[in-house]
């Protein structure tokens, strides 16, 4: 994506703070109504799975082959909820809150560990630092899907296969997150601020802690979202190391499909339900991260 | 990996899982003939046998797939037996998932099942690893199954499987498009118009594609194939394991001859694919090769249609297309008892049970005497009588497929050949000259 | 590097009061200390099952069977040997660039919109991010329904304005270009938060400032939003060239198999990896294409690395 460069004199200096402000009204006001249709079709498409898996989980077990399918919800979605709730292999509750607590806790550790580790990489000075770096990214890098006999072996040596710790350690801090905030960090913290924070007697804790972390604040609030939608939907890893008695939601959903025939009406009322407390997820955190964003902005 | 979408793989998926716990002495003995067997014929399954059995209680784990019809009540049986043993069941969603597991945890050394239920059709590579799964034989258990199904189990020496169910193969079709053809939609009069070898299954087929009718004869030439490739002792491999895919004349012929009847008889829907599922719901083909286990996927996915029957016939003979074995793990902390369990629910009674829960029709010779299972018939089917059916189906299984350690990877490279050639990707024999190329980098 | 000034202060008087003394060692330490969580969880969940794999690749290895003799760099040669090596990675980067190119793009001219001055800005940030939390199994399930070749919705959408049904299984672009949707329809929106964050953190100070000299929309994105978003950028090129190079559910999933296609019409490298060692239980061979596969990555990543940061340096140089 190479753009045209431009060869006229820097922009940023040239207005005067009085100026600026008069224009600010007409710089960023509000979009005009072509902006709203391009995003309302965007919308449509992204709420297009959803709605189709409330058309087949509100049906019956034929909705899905029916060529002359509606395009209206059908009435059975409450009973297929119940179907899959009451299903006694499915553990619904369990594997709900063994969803809620590993999800939480690798969001928070990770976006803990990763402005940490983010903020150092950014700002900090020390040996081999761009060697470590490059490092971190290139550990992500490695094919997944060979890392599992070897990971497995190394649960295993622990003990914790069965555990929520198996699913939950080695997700504690990952490549993804430092690199993410290291970005961000570099970005968005102009130097002179730690070095203001350093000059008046701070720590290097504390001037991460006052400097570094309240500037990180938006691109932390997004890694712990996507950190908890990731973990929330992961399966493969949870499925290998877990079994039936101490599943996360998508493990213990994937038994709705042991059959000779898939009932793919129970099947997506429970990808729904197991999809719930996401949108809950959205509507409290979603503002609070509009108010990080926007803070962060101010910020600047 | 995540969870498959449509069944990958569906057929025979079945899995178990059970936890036992507790045994004791006591149990051991009550556990009844299969402990029993243990201790009385020294079998060689290691040192754990009933008669060291601790009295702790003790969690077995069944892994299965699918649905292997052990539902939480014969599950609870067990323990009512046994009160120190709790049988917990894992059940995967698919035989693939079932498979990457059962490898996955093989390599690691540790963290399978006490129980593992294996596919038949991976069944061959997992039998190369013999030394890795306790040996199943018992006075008790001897005899249970036909000399094919025993055999399937059987690697090293040991039998280290034991069989669940069976798929006897028999053909469903559609009476309403046979009707339209203008041939006998009874099912008793389909049976003697197909009675015969594959020609006379494609020349009825090229009768029916002349009536015009709008739907094709059969779904695909794979999943045709697959029925016809059961049939032989050696196809893809001899005895010794020696890979003859590429050159056996059988092979080639098969190949072409089902190709050749495709051109104007197959829907061409490949089996298991979204378009195959619809396919059978929207009457694009008349017949398909019916193993027991496939008639609750026709009824699933087409639950609308009234129309569907069963002809006690199949093309040349008998065919048996997929079925289980339960396995014993020697990773396992409690072989002995887990080798208990596996006997005691593969014994026919349980079996019956199972296939009353899931209709995994039985592997048991015993079972087939059982009127439980010679009565039982299928509303969905037309009230056919599926007991009568697949019990003679069962019978008129005689070949024992010999499938090796490759088995699974030259038949993906065979059944790629003949998709290329119905989706008009390829000749056939260009398709066929893939399939060879393929077959030769296996090695 | 750093250590210059250290070692001059070293050289003042013995007495070092104990805190001075402990503000040295926190400035020379604490970068270490804050980023050893990841290198010691790394060293356990990363670079275990690496090294790992890298013994295996150098001998014949059954998956179950486990070691077997040192062969050296045969199953390397093997891999590079086999025509369906070559034609998953040609596949890998012809689905990386039919998803990756198009996705950032969109992605940047979402993150733009939404950077705009909206109503309602959290229903439309998190309206975009949607795809991203429905499970992948009801995905692939959507998609193999869309995708139908004959009772697709897609198929039959075309046939009422008259375009021939596409054989999105059997033919190699066609089914590419559904799997590349697949992939786009995931991550687009994500990406666009991402880049979002990013240019919410670019002073509006400078856009006030360009549109006092006049620079219009197009000028303003190009000479400020992208210069200024250079770290984001980079972060999302990297990842989407790393998961992109790396893509294994979609095309696994794509069909009922799981292999590929009939005609390794959508084999990619991971795809053909899990093929050698879960389904022939080759796991050297296995293991060698995984390192393959890395080797490439990094190249690729290093040359989308030197691209980024040149473009986004010319235009810095401007600021």
């Amino acid at each position: 994506m190479t753009m045209t460069p431009l060869h006229d004199a820097p922009v940023t200096a040239a207005a005067s703070p009085a100026r600026a402000r008069r224009r600010r009204l007409l710089a960023i006001g509000r979009p005009n109504p072509l902006v709203y249709a391009f995003l309302s079709v965007v919308l449509v498409g992204s709420v297009f799975p959803l709605y189709w898996s409330l058309l087949i989980g509100s049906g019956d077990s034929s909705t899905i082959n029916d060529p002359n399918m509606s395009w209206w919800p059908g009435g059975n979605f409450l009973a297929n909820a119940a179907a899959v709730i009451n299903n006694e292999s499915v553990n619904f509750w369990r594997s709900l809150g063994n969803s809620v607590i590993v999800s939480t806790v690798v969001s928070i550790s990770v976006v803990f560990f990763s402005t940490l580790a983010g903020y150092a990489f950014a700002k900090l000075r020390f040996r081999a630092k761009k060697g470590l770096l490059i490092f971190v990214i290139a550990t992500t890098a490695v094919p997944t899907q060979l890392g599992v006999v070897p990971l497995f072996i190394a649960m295993s040596a622990f003990g914790w296969t069965g555990t929520l710790g198996a699913v939950i350690v080695p997700a504690l801090v990952n490549a993804f997150g430092v690199f993410w905030m290291t970005q961000y960090i570099s970005q968005a913290l102009p130097d002179e601020l730690v070095e203001a924070g350093r000059v008046d007697g701070a720590n290097m804790f504390q001037t991460f802690w006052y400097i570094g972390l309240p500037s990180a604040r938006p691109a932390a609030a997004m890694l712990a979202l996507f950190t908890f939608i990731t973990t929330w939907t992961n399966f493969f890893w949870p499925f290998i190391v877990l079994n039936s008695n101490n599943p996360t939601l998508p493990v213990s959903l994937a038994t709705l499909q042991a059959n000779y025939f898939v009932d793919y009406s129970i099947v997506l009322a429970g990808v729904l339900l197991a999809t719930l407390p996401l949108i809950a997820l959205f509507a409290i955190a979603g503002k609070q991260l509009v108010a990080g964003i926007m803070q962060g902005a101010v910020k600047g | 990996m995540l969870v498959s979408a449509r069944p990958l793989l569906a057929h025979a998926h079945k899995g178990v899982t059970v936890k036992l716990s507790r045994r004791t002495t006591a149990v051991a003995a009550i556990a009844g003939a299969a402990a029993f067997a243990l201790i009385a014929t020294g079998c060689s399954s290691g040192g754990t046998t009933g008669a060291t059995a601790s009295n702790k209680p003790i969690t077995l784990t069944l892994a299965t797939f699918n649905n292997f019809g052990y539902n939480d009540a014969l599950l609870a049986e067990y323990h009512t037996l046994h009160p120190n043993i709790t049988v917990v069941q894992n059940k995967a969603a698919t035989s693939d998932a079932a498979q990457t597991n059962l490898f996955t945890k093989l390599a690691a050394g540790s963290g399978l099942g006490d129980i593992e239920a294996v596919d038949g059709d991976w069944m061959p590579k997992v039998k190369q690893y013999a030394s890795k799964f306790v040996d199943l034989a018992s006075t008790d258990n001897k005899g249970r199954y036909s000399s094919w199904k025993t055999a399937g189990g059987t690697a090293g020496g040991k039998q280290i499987g034991l069989g669940t169910d069976i798929g006897p193969e028999a053909i469903c079709y559609r009476s309403d498009l046979f009707a339209k053809a203008g041939l006998p939609t009874d099912p008793a009069a389909v049976a003697k118009l197909l009675t015969g070898d594959w020609n006379t299954y494609y020349s009825v087929g090229a009768t029916f594609a002349a009536a015009k009718t709008g739907a094709a004869w059969f779904d695909s030439a794979g999943a045709t194939f697959q029925g016809l490739s059961n049939q032989y002792q050696n196809f893809y491999e001899k005895n010794d394991g020696t890979v003859i895919a590429a050159t056996n004349p059988d092979v080639k012929a098969a190949f072409e001859s089902v190709l050749k009847a495709s051109a104007t008889e197959s829907s061409h829907l490949s089996e298991w694919s979204t378009d195959w599922a619809s396919g059978m719901a929207n009457g694009a083909f008349a017949t398909m090769l019916c193993p027991a286990w496939m008639l609750g996927v026709i009824q699933g996915d087409s639950p609308k249609v009234s129309d569907w029957k069963i002809a006690n016939v199949f093309p040349n003979g008998g065919g048996n297309w997929g079925g289980s074995y339960l396995l014993v793990p020697t990773q396992g902390k409690h072989t002995a008892e887990a080798k208990a369990l596996a006997d005691w629910i593969t014994a026919p009674a349980q079996q019956i049970k199972a296939f009353k829960v899931a209709g995994n029709f039985p592997s048991q010779v015993a079972a087939y005497t059982n009127p439980a299972l010679t009565t039982a018939t299928n509303p969905f089917f037309n009230d056919a009588p599926i007991g009568k059916i697949f019990i003679d189906r069962a019978n008129a299984v005689t070949v024992t497929p010999f499938k090796g350690i490759k088995y699974g990877a030259i038949n993906t490279a065979v059944q790629n050949g003949l998709t290329r050639v119905e989706t008009g990707t390829q000749s056939v024999s260009d398709s066929w000259n893939q399939v060879v190329t393929d077959i030769k980098a296996l090695g | 590097m750093t250590t210059s000034p250290l070692r001059g202060k070293e050289r003042t008087p013995r007495r070092i009061a104990f805190n001075q003394k402990l503000g040295r060692w926190d400035i020379k330490f604490s970068p270490y200390l804050y980023i050893s969580p990841f290198f010691v969880l790394f060293a356990i969940v990363g670079l275990f099952p690496l090294l790992y794999t890298g013994w295996v690749s150098l001998h014949a290895w059954d998956l179950i069977g486990g070691q077997g003799k040192f062969v050296g760099s045969a199953n390397f040669l093997w891999v590079l040997q086999q025509q369906k090596f070559w034609i998953a990675l040609r596949n890998t980067f012809s689905i990386f660039l039919l998803s990756s190119v198009p996705q950032i793009i969109f992605a940047l001219l979402v993150a733009a919109v939404l950077d705009s001055n909206l109503r309602s800005k959290t229903f439309w940030r998190m309206g975009v991010l949607l795809p991203y939390i429905v499970m992948p199994v009801a995905v692939s399930l959507i998609f193999s329904n869309l995708y139908g070749d004959r009772y697709g919705l897609v198929n039959a959408l075309l046939g009422h304005i008259g375009i021939p049904a596409i054989q999105w299984h059997s033919n190699a672009i066609a089914s590419q270009f559904a799997i590349a949707t697949m992939v786009n329809f995931r991550w687009t929106g994500y990406n666009a938060l991402i880049l979002l964050a990013g240019m919410q953190a670019i002073p509006r100070d400078y856009y006030e400032a360009a549109t006092i000299d006049g620079a219009g929309i197009f000028r303003r994105f190009f000479s400020i939003t992208i210069p200024q978003l250079r770290p984001t950028l980079i972060f999302v090129i990297i990842t989407a060239t790393i998961g992109g190079l790396q893509i294994f559910d979609e095309p696994r999933l794509f069909d009922q198999n799981g292999t590929g296609g009939a005609n390794s019409q959508w084999l990619t490298l991971t795809i053909y990896l899990y093929n050698l060692g879960w389904g022939q239980l080759n796991f050297g061979r296995a293991s060698a294409v995984a390192w393959l596969l890395f080797l490439v990555i990094v190249l690729i990543g290093l040359i989308n690395l030197a691209i980024t940061r040149r473009i986004a340096s010319n235009e810095g140089r401007k600021q």
